[in-house]
């Protein structure tokens, strides 16, 4: 039951006990009522015991939260950790050098500023810098973490990344996997990696996930095709 | 006064040079030893000026460094009394003189190998004692010369000249009066090629025209290097001659 | 600059390797403009210009002011050319020291007034006392690269749209009359002039560029924000529709041959063309669109010869 909700509205869960709140959703401390903060869909989904609620919503700037899996720019180094950024213009977030598999004091990582890595939040306090990490802490493995060799970057919105991320019927990849073939990493934090063997699949794939973010799924293949005969046929 | 005669009939310039003549161009290097790292004094016709150049140094501001190539930056200081009148302004922050310190930075930050002068920064200021048009070439050839003095790596010279169109007879090396009265364009030529690091055109140009005073800027330009190479390799020879001496 | 937007290796690389395979990452021609789209406001110059996405507003107005002493006969003619973080996150507010703002403003100010594009004696009222002081407030609403050409646009078409209201002398008497009194009369406009922006790119290193023989640097015109970020040298050509170089700033950067130097003159030129027929064209429609109903208020009578 989506629906779209705007700041001020009240969720329609009225009436009901052991209600979970996800993001976009505010508890008042005092009067422990609730509200929506951000414009978007209200998602209501129902279990045995309890209902959770959260606003799907858009936004350009990312605010990093513990358990996202982002693309960040390494802009520095310092003796025992980089400086990343996720977006221009936004704090900085920290990638230790102990967040790496294997990481011992001696064994340090190899990235170089305007590297670009792959990595999971791991800290994300309000007081403090977030913090990043390029393994798994759970096992210790690198769960396909660190660095993301070649390729290029296309920025999107953040909801978007999240449906193309979390969507399983969002057919936009799978569309685009059956005309190219690439490696992609998406990030959370509105950006996207890819790589191709062959620099105009890239840029095709590149321009049909920055095109189809305005059209409806229903659309993409024609984009996608328009895209593909276009940079193919410029080769003649 | 009596109408100023640009270009006679004889093709004479006001100041009896012929088109394709240079002005006067004389100059040194390590003319300030001891207040900077390279240094240089340039004549070119009645531009007068000194360029100090002073690195590759520790940034004075730990925000400016860079991890992986030197920081340049420029500082023009236009005296007040570089003109017959005395300015009534500084011209420190005038749009003009921070386009010529903008345009200046980028032309010589291809030219210098910065890249081998990591968290540095090399500093270039330029005093102009007197002007007499033509500044942004002079100023160019400064640089050149002080840079060599002071040991930073550099893939070429390169040398500055500014040309004008008179109907159309271009004049090589414009003075002032000469610059006032018609349309100029600056060239900052990149050793012996006919590459541009810097072009210039303030005020109208025909189109067609530009090719011809182009390839005379380039041949001007190429002079002025040739004079500015003479006069270091005189200076070389002097000091190598010391050394021997010495032993 | 208040901060740097960030760019990764990965993506300068990539952009490289592209523009080496003949491709641009918005599927253009390396010597094809975006669309350039002209809108005029309700008031006399008013206009707002686009090229892709980057947009520019510029309202020309003025009044009454006392000319220079050394220049009696001439009106005053000023262009601000102010950036804001309106226009993006890497524009500072109230400062316009940074160095690619210096050029843009110093390039319009080269460009359109110290090329006589706009006819100041024609601003004089009174010889020494009384003239026009016209003003053109250029403001950027939104960056994508080409500001210099857009801006250049804005204002041209500003001052060709203006009308200034009419007013007659009569010895030391002078008399303003109101746009709705009187038909309020343009500026003379002598030429358009028009910026063309090229960036260049280096595909080799540095020392192939200087030293080498060969000119395989790759010359784009009209680039885009990520384009311009990661550019190596520029190029701004003005021209005018009778083939004169009205100005042009390379100002340092990569070192380029004299000849392409040339050619990309010569390219400017075809652009130059085509968009000064679009300005006229774009004024024209305005102008038939205000005056729709002269034809039917006009007390003239058909003429019986």
């Amino acid at each position: 039951m989506d629906s779209l909700i705007i700041p001020g509205d009240n969720f329609h869960v009225e009436g009901r006990e052991n209600v979970i709140l996800g993001p976009g959703a505010y508890c008042d401390p005092k009067s422990q009522q609730f509200q929506p903060v951000n414009a978007g869909f209200e998602v209501v989904k129902e279990s045995k015991k309890n209902v959770s609620v959260h606003v799907e919503y858009n936004s350009k700037r990312y605010v990093p939260a513990v358990g996202d899996l982002v693309v960040g720019l390494i802009t520095g180094s310092y003796s025992d950790s980089y400086r990343v950024s996720l977006e221009s213009f936004s704090t900085p977030v920290t990638l230790s050098y102990m967040a790496f598999p294997n990481a011992s004091k001696k064994n340090r990582p190899t990235l170089k500023v305007g590297d670009l890595v792959y990595a999971r939040v791991s800290k994300a306090d309000k007081e403090l810098e977030a913090e990043i990490e390029c393994v798994d802490s759970t096992t210790g493995k690198d769960a396909g973490f660190g660095l993301l060799e070649g390729g290029t970057v296309v920025d999107v919105s953040l909801a978007y990344c999240r449906e193309l991320a979390f969507n399983p019927d969002y057919a936009l990849l799978p569309l685009l996997a059956k005309t190219a073939q690439f490696e992609v990493a998406i990030g959370i934090n509105g950006k996207i990696w890819i790589k191709c063997d062959d620099v105009r699949h890239a840029l095709a794939c590149k321009k049909s996930i920055v095109d189809c973010q305005h059209y409806t799924p229903s659309e993409h293949k024609s984009i996608i095709t328009k895209n593909f005969k276009k940079l193919l046929n410029s080769t003649d | 006064m009596s109408r100023l005669e640009i270009y006679s009939p004889e093709g004479l310039r006001v100041d009896g040079r012929r088109w394709n003549e240079l002005r006067r161009l004389e100059c040194s290097i390590n003319t300030h030893a001891n207040a900077s790292d390279g240094s240089s004094y340039l004549e070119q016709g009645n531009n007068k000026i000194i360029t100090l150049v002073n690195g590759p140094q520790e940034p004075k501001l730990r925000s400016q460094t860079n991890v992986t190539k030197a920081v340049l930056s420029i500082a023009v200081n236009i005296t007040r009394f570089s003109k017959t009148e005395r300015s009534k302004s500084s011209h420190r922050n005038e749009r003009r003189v921070l386009e010529m310190q903008t345009a200046l930075a980028r032309t010589f930050e291809k030219n210098i190998l910065l890249h081998l002068y990591p968290r540095t920064q090399i500093d270039i200021q330029i005093h102009v004692l007197q002007q007499d048009g033509g500044l942004m070439g002079s100023l160019i050839n400064g640089i050149t010369l002080a840079l060599i003095d002071a040991g930073i790596a550099i893939y070429d010279y390169i040398s500055g000249v500014s040309i004008g169109l008179y109907d159309t007879t271009p004049l090589l090396d414009l003075n002032t009066v000469e610059e006032s009265a018609m349309s100029s364009v600056t060239l900052g030529v990149m050793g012996r090629s006919e590459k541009l690091s810097l072009l210039l055109v303030e005020d109208k140009l025909p189109l067609d025209t530009m090719e011809s005073v182009l390839a005379i800027g380039i041949a001007g330009s190429h002079r002025i290097r040739e004079l500015m190479d003479k006069e270091l390799r005189k200076h070389g020879e002097k000091r190598l001659a010391n050394i021997s001496s010495n032993q | 600059m208040a901060k740097d937007i960030e760019i990764s290796t990965s993506e300068s690389k990539f952009l490289i390797e592209a523009l080496r395979q003949g491709l641009r990452p918005d599927l253009r021609k390396f010597e094809e403009i975006r669309d350039v789209g002209i809108t005029f406001g309700k008031d006399y110059g008013d206009v707002t210009v686009t090229m892709g996405k980057t947009k520019v507003h510029c309202r020309i107005s003025c009044s009454i002011a006392q000319p220079y002493e050394d220049r009696p006969f001439e009106g005053l003619f000023y262009i601000s050319t102010e950036t804001s973080p309106m226009a993006g996150a890497q524009f500072e507010n109230g400062n316009n020291t940074g160095e690619d703002e210096v050029l843009c403003s110093r390039i319009i100010e080269k460009a359109v007034r110290r090329s006589g594009a706009l006819d100041v004696e024609g601003l004089c009222i009174v010889a020494g006392s009384k003239c026009w002081a016209v003003r053109a407030d250029v403001h950027f609403l939104d960056c994508d690269g080409g500001f210099i050409d857009v801006s250049c646009i804005a204002v041209m078409c500003g001052l060709l749209h203006f009308r200034k209201p009419d007013v007659t002398v009569s010895g030391e008497q002078v008399t303003i009359h109101p746009v709705e009194e009187r038909e309020p009369v343009p500026l003379g406009v002598l030429h358009i002039p028009i910026c063309v922006t090229f960036s260049f790119f280096n595909p080799e290193d540095a020392e192939e560029n200087i030293k080498g023989e060969s000119n395989n640097e790759i010359c784009l015109i009209d680039a885009t924000l990520k384009e311009e970020l990661l550019r190596d040298g520029t190029l701004t050509v003005t021209l005018n529709k009778n083939r004169e170089v009205v100005q042009v700033s390379k100002a340092g950067g990569l070192p380029m041959d004299a000849l392409t130097l040339m050619d990309c003159c010569h390219k400017a030129f075809k652009i130059t063309e085509k968009l000064t027929d679009k300005i006229t064209e774009v004024l024209k429609k305005d102008i038939e669109s205000r005056n729709q109903h002269s034809a039917m208020l006009s007390s003239e009578n058909a003429r019986v010869s």
